[in-house]
This record gives C-alpha cells, sequence and structure tokens, in this order.
C-alpha cells in the first residue's frame, strides 16, 4: 500500500495571553501590601546598667530628672516637659565628653512608658545619654 | 484613470513584552517589599514631641498591651531569654547592625519594660526608641 500521508506536525504553543494579566494582579498585590512607612523615635544612648559606673556617676553633680505620677522633677523642683527641654538646651550637653552628658532618669515602677518615652526622647533629642536609676532588690 | 485602493493595514498594539514589563515590575516590588514582622501584635506607640526619621533595622523588640515580648515577631517568656538569643545575634554583628528597634505599648509600666531595655543593652544593643510624632498643639 502506498501510503503517502504524511503526518501533519501540530504547532506547540504556551499560552501567553493571560501572562500579563496574572503579572498585573500580582503587582496590584504588591502596591496594596507594601507599606511606605517611616520609623519615627530616637536612638537612646543607655550606659551598659554596671552599678559602679552608676555610683560613680552620681557623686559628680548630674542633673536628675524625677518621674512621680504625673509629675517631672529635674533635680528635685517642678517643671513642665517644655521647661524641661529648655533647661536640658540651655546645659549644651552636644559639646561636652560623654562622662558629662549623662542626665539621670529616675521614675517610680508604675510610670507607663508614654511618660517614660516623652522624657527619654527630650533627653537624646538634646544630646544626653541616659542614665536610668533602678531601685536595688530588697530596699 | 483607475484610482489605486489604499492597502489598509491592520493596526495592533504589539503587547508582546507587556508580560516581561510586568513581571519586572513584580520582581522590584517582591526585592523592596519589607514585610511586616509584628503583624498581629497589639500595641499603641507612644508619642512624644522630639522624634525623628530613624532608620528601619533588623531587629525589632516589641513589648503588647498585655507585657508579652516579641523579638522579630517571636514572643519569648522573659527578659532574660530575650537577652541570651540577642547576644547570641548580636555577636558578629557591629556598627548600626546592632541598632534593636524597641516598640512598646504607651501603658506598660516601667517595672516591665525597663528589664527589656536592660536586656538589649546588656546583649550589646543600641536601643531605638519607636514611637509617634506628637503633634504641636
Amino acid at each position: 500500500m502506498g501510503l503517502d500521508r504524511r503526518k501533519k506536525k501540530r504547532e506547540t504553543e504556551v499560552p501567553t495571553d493571560s501572562l500579563s494579566d496574572v503579572a498585573f494582579l500580582l503587582i496590584i498585590f504588591f502596591i496594596l501590601t507594601t507599606s511606605i512607612q517611616r520609623l519615627a523615635g530616637f536612638k537612646t544612648e543607655l550606659p551598659s546598667g554596671e552599678k559602679t559606673q552608676a555610683k560613680t556617676q552620681q557623686t559628680e553633680k548630674t542633673p536628675t530628672v524625677a518621674l512621680n505620677g504625673g509629675a517631672i522633677t529635674l533635680d528635685d523642683k517642678g517643671i513642665t516637659m517644655d521647661e524641661l527641654r529648655e533647661r536640658l538646651a540651655g546645659l549644651k550637653l552636644e559639646t561636652k565628653s560623654n562622662n558629662e552628658r549623662v542626665i539621670l532618669l529616675d521614675a517610680e515602677g508604675s510610670i507607663n512608658y508614654q511618660q517614660y518615652f516623652e522624657v527619654m526622647a527630650c533627653i537624646s533629642s538634646v544630646g544626653g545619654v541616659i542614665g536610668i536609676l533602678t531601685e536595688e532588690e530588697g530596699k | 484613470m483607475k484610482r489605486r485602493k489604499k492597502q489598509r493595514t491592520p493596526i495592533t498594539v504589539p503587547t508582546a513584552s507587556m508580560g516581561d514589563i510586568a513581571f519586572l515590575l513584580t520582581i522590584f516590588f517582591m526585592v523592596c517589599s519589607n514585610f511586616a514582622k509584628e503583624n498581629g501584635i497589639l500595641f499603641t506607640p507612644p508619642k512624644a514631641m522630639d522624634v525623628a526619621t530613624v532608620a528601619d533595622s533588623s531587629l525589632s523588640v516589641a513589648m503588647d498591651v498585655d507585657g508579652v515580648i516579641y523579638l522579630n515577631g517571636q514572643a519569648f517568656s522573659g527578659a532574660d531569654e530575650l537577652e541570651s538569643s540577642l547576644e547570641a545575634t548580636l555577636k558578629d554583628k557591629t556598627g548600626d547592625d546592632r541598632n534593636v528597634l524597641f516598640k512598646c505599648d504607651e501603658m506598660i509600666e516601667k517595672r516591665a519594660f525597663s528589664p527589656v531595655l536592660d536586656a538589649i543593652v546588656k546583649a550589646g544593643g543600641v536601643v531605638i526608641a519607636i514611637g509617634e510624632k506628637k503633634p504641636v498643639k
């Protein structure tokens, strides 16, 4: 039999029509989920918490900010947040050495982070190094 | 005189490279996206006037409304556990890589957050306190 039938070659093709649709859907997903959010805050300079260091610093005339309830005191004198900012700016801490830049921060255990954060931000903004005063156990 | 009919050329928008462009954009977004590590951690950030824009960091410690401590979204039972984990992470890091973002709920008391701050500092991290800008009255 003289079968001379040639096999027809089928053209194979990957359907790519909807590829761009899929890709654009992915783009929309990423655009919606990406948050272009800038972080706000401040870099704190906290000493390592060694007790000896804290004691030597305390012997010198180191400004102490205390938080008791809702009140702020600077060296035992009642003060508002704006006044504290002015007083600390007046100390020109940025021009001083690390040891002279220490501002002690004393707060009750019940003080919330909001109040603490405001004072820490204030001290950091004027170039101060925050020395956290902690109550020793058993006292 | 016979006028020649103008041959109309079919107008088609070339869309062959559309998929390539779209995928390049997708890759761009995938590379640039920074997925939030603290999704699901409930906390209200504190507000202060003296905050500025700070650079992001790969390390983030958070304390939620219930006082649970998280390091990059992973919960820790206490400050001691956090300290040892942070210490191991920060061992080979220098400079700005030692920055640790500290996010804490505004109502957490000092007796709860102070040990966490101590733990970060003792582990060798530099605390970057995160909050929001307080509007000027």
